[in-house]
């Protein structure tokens, strides 16, 4: 956040908050013992800690209970090998958690998170967004509260298309057709880059392909086929360089960000970094949903990140307690104003204060409708694996898609009866 | 048997010593052995399943994979960074008054990290901004391309390593004693055969040594490429440390990870082995 008017924004919505900590402090009142904190560890924040400070100051002094934040490693690796040591031992060194989409199965399997279910009201049911929510969700019972969503979004030049007479495209064909005509104007031009190396972004870029053509890992059958056929078509056609294969989120940004390339397809941090003060591309930048193959719908990957309770913890009680503070709309607000973290609320996308400080999130608001998550399984890890290995074939034009797709489903039914 | 002539307190001195190597060694390395014929792993039952998890290894198409990218890493890079470092060494041995300033040169890629290493050739090996690309003419996918980037990592191993083999192999020539050399040139032996009678023999020890630590090095070859490639793409450059990693670190499974780490331990061994033979036959 810059300037002095979004800061006394997130003030204003931060003074909002105090009634919903105390309604919660009067429900049960609690006499914890004040010396030790209940510790909450979350990655680290795009951004001044202030306003979450703020927040959890709150939250403590509403319930006299002392809050300590600490930040996890910098790396998703090493941040689910840090829960995953200390939950098999047991620790009670943190009390909440925030956790990857993906982590939620697998912990909620292996019996470290508390069952959060009663912690979703009927009315935040609705007003959350279908993809978190399932993410959450194992054996139908939910063992995290959907902190902030994240999705895939297309990003392009509004610049270079509006001088050939186009239009954002809806259809992948929409999106092949424009890097033709632009290219024949500026042929030193990328086409499309995305998230092509191989490591998790490239699962996520490989499934949207897949659902944007109809097509499911579950049903492995001719859309999927034609998802990844198509995705290995967009380098052999030349729309996007072969380089696409070395490609991670920054990498394709700065790229795109250095006007290099007429499309890009990255997570709504993108925005800011491209609309900030010095960048080539200032106000000349759109975003729509990713395309889709004509006759079928947009779907992008569901990223972001959980609040989940340690099942070993102490105090649970109040664990839950700031995790459920934390997740509700009042607190999500405040982050949205202070980082741009998009919330996976349907309600605050129709706040106005929310859209006039972030008109950007308006944008974001109808891709997290058509989220889907990735496949939700304890597994999903080792899964990863071969989908990281089987996509990167596919795209490196080794292996056919559906030869591909075979080696997932056998890998799938393997992990599924060990 | 030279223990038989040990004084008798020898081993209660020696015993210090031996209970570190111990404790940081032998322990460690028992522990993962024994951890590989366990299962361990998030949610299966705790088991003994004795070599189980070697006979899944058998038959492992990724185990293969990794074996075939670890060895022709190993095999590629270690000679071409002893024909390298022989090559820089004997231009070193007659550097002259430059000699100072000339092995602080070519000390350098060897004190830079190795992850710092890694992520400057990211940049030069960058298909739109990188130098290499630049000089070709045309970008080429190094990194990208499942044949190119597994020769894309060798070569940084190559400009990291062959300045600790020159350097070894330096020491050595300042071993090769004046005499023969100066007997050589009078009996009228040119440059050539002196240094294929005289300096590669006299040299072929210490050669041995560099390869034996080149060659351990390089199969257990980890942070130079994972933040090259990350193993990528398809799998093509993905070598038993990274694949061990990727089932200890990110899947959990403790058992056959370890499974995997005891036979990376076995294959390292056999080529120390095999060098310990050729440097005793040497040596006779």
């Amino acid at each position: 956040m810059t300037g002095r008017a979004p800061r006394r924004r997130v003030l204003r919505a931060l003074a909002a908050l105090p009634l919903a900590g105390l309604a919660g402090a009067c429900s049960a009142p609690q006499a914890p013992p004040p010396a030790d904190a209940i510790v909450f560890r979350h990655p680290k924040l795009f951004g001044d800690p202030q306003p979450l400070d703020t927040l959890v100051g709150l939250f403590g002094r509403a319930h006299g209970v002392r809050v300590r934040r600490e930040t996890l490693p910098a790396s998703s690796d090493e941040q689910h090998l840090f829960y995953a040591i200390n939950l098999r031992a047991r620790s009670r060194a943190f009390d909440v958690l925030a956790l990857d989409t993906i982590w939620v199965a697998e912990f909620a399997r292996a019996g470290w998170l508390r069952d959060l279910s009663h912690a979703i009201s009927a009315s935040d049911r609705a007003d959350l967004f279908h993809a978190p929510l399932a993410s959450v969700s194992w054996e139908a019972r939910q063992y995290a509260l959907p902190w902030f969503a994240d999705a895939g979004l297309l990003y392009y030049r509004a610049d270079l298309l509006a001088a050939q007479g186009l239009a954002a495209p809806r259809t992948w064909t929409d999106l092949v057709d424009a890097v033709r005509r632009v290219k024949r104007v500026r042929p030193d031009l990328h086409g499309f880059v995305w998230q092509g190396k191989q490591y998790e972004g490239l699962v996520c870029n490989a499934l949207e392909f897949i659902w944007g053509h109809g097509g499911d890992l579950d049903r492995p059958a001719e859309p999927a086929v034609r998802g990844l056929a198509f995705m290995r078509a967009l380098v052999t056609a030349g729309v996007t360089p072969p380089f696409v294969t070395t490609l991670t989120e920054e990498p394709a940004r700065v790229l795109f960000g250095r006007g290099k390339a007429l499309f890009l397809r990255n997570w709504p941090y993108a925005w800011r970094l491209l609309e900030r003060s010095g960048s080539p591309l200032q106000r000349r930048v759109g975003v729509c949903p990713l395309p889709h193959a004509s006759g079928h719908a947009t779907a992008s990957a569901l990223g972001g990140w959980h609040l989940g309770v340690n099942a070993f913890s102490e105090r649970a009680a109040i664990a839950e307690r700031l995790a459920a503070f934390l997740a509700a709309a009042p607190a999500q607000k405040a982050l949205a104003l202070a980082y741009g973290y998009s919330p996976p609320r349907r309600s605050l996308y129709a706040d106005p204060e929310l859209a006039a400080a972030q008109p950007f999130l308006a944008s974001i608001g109808t891709v997290i409708e058509t989220a889907r998550p990735r496949p939700v399984s304890p597994y999903y890890v080792a899964l990863s694996q071969t989908l990281q290995s089987e996509f990167s074939a596919v795209l490196a034009g080794v292996r056919t898609p559906s030869e591909a797709l075979a080696a997932i489903a056998r890998e799938r039914r393997a992990l599924a009866s060990p | 048997m030279s223990a038989r002539r040990l004084r008798p307190d020898a081993w209660a001195l020696m015993a210090p010593a031996l209970l570190v190597l111990a404790a940081v060694t032998a322990l460690p390395t028992g522990y993962v052995v024994w951890l590989s014929l366990n299962e361990r792993a998030l949610f299966r039952a705790e088991d003994f399943v004795g070599l189980g998890h070697y006979l899944r290894l058998a038959g492992d198409a990724r185990f293969w994979n990794a074996l075939g990218n670890t060895l022709y890493f190993a095999a590629v890079s270690v000679a071409l960074e002893l024909a390298l470092g022989l090559a820089i060494a004997l231009l070193l041995a007659r550097a002259g008054r430059a000699r100072a300033f000339a092995y602080g040169a070519v000390l350098v890629p060897w004190a830079v990290p190795t992850v710092v290493s890694a992520r400057i050739w990211e940049w030069i090996y960058n298909p739109e901004l990188g130098v290499l690309g630049y000089l070709a003419g045309t970008p080429v996918n190094w990194l990208g391309d499942p044949v190119l980037a597994l020769h894309a990592a060798i070569a940084m191993d190559v400009w990291k390593s062959t300045p600790f083999v020159a350097l070894l192999l330096l020491a050595g020539l300042q071993g090769v004693p004046r005499d023969l050399l100066r007997a050589a040139a009078v009996d009228g032996a040119g440059a050539w055969t002196t240094f294929r009678r005289i300096t590669l023999p006299m040299l072929a020890p210490v050669i041995l040594v560099a390869a034996v630590f080149r060659t351990i090095d390089a199969l257990r070859v980890f942070d130079a490429v994972y933040v090259l490639t990350g193993g990528g793409p398809a799998n093509a450059t993905e070598t038993l440390s990274i694949y061990a990693y990727r089932v200890l670190f990110q899947m959990l499974d403790f058992g056959y990870g370890s499974a995997l780490a005891v036979a990376m331990l076995a294959i390292a061994g056999i080529a120390a082995l095999a060098y310990a033979r050729l440097l005793r036959g040497g040596m006779e």
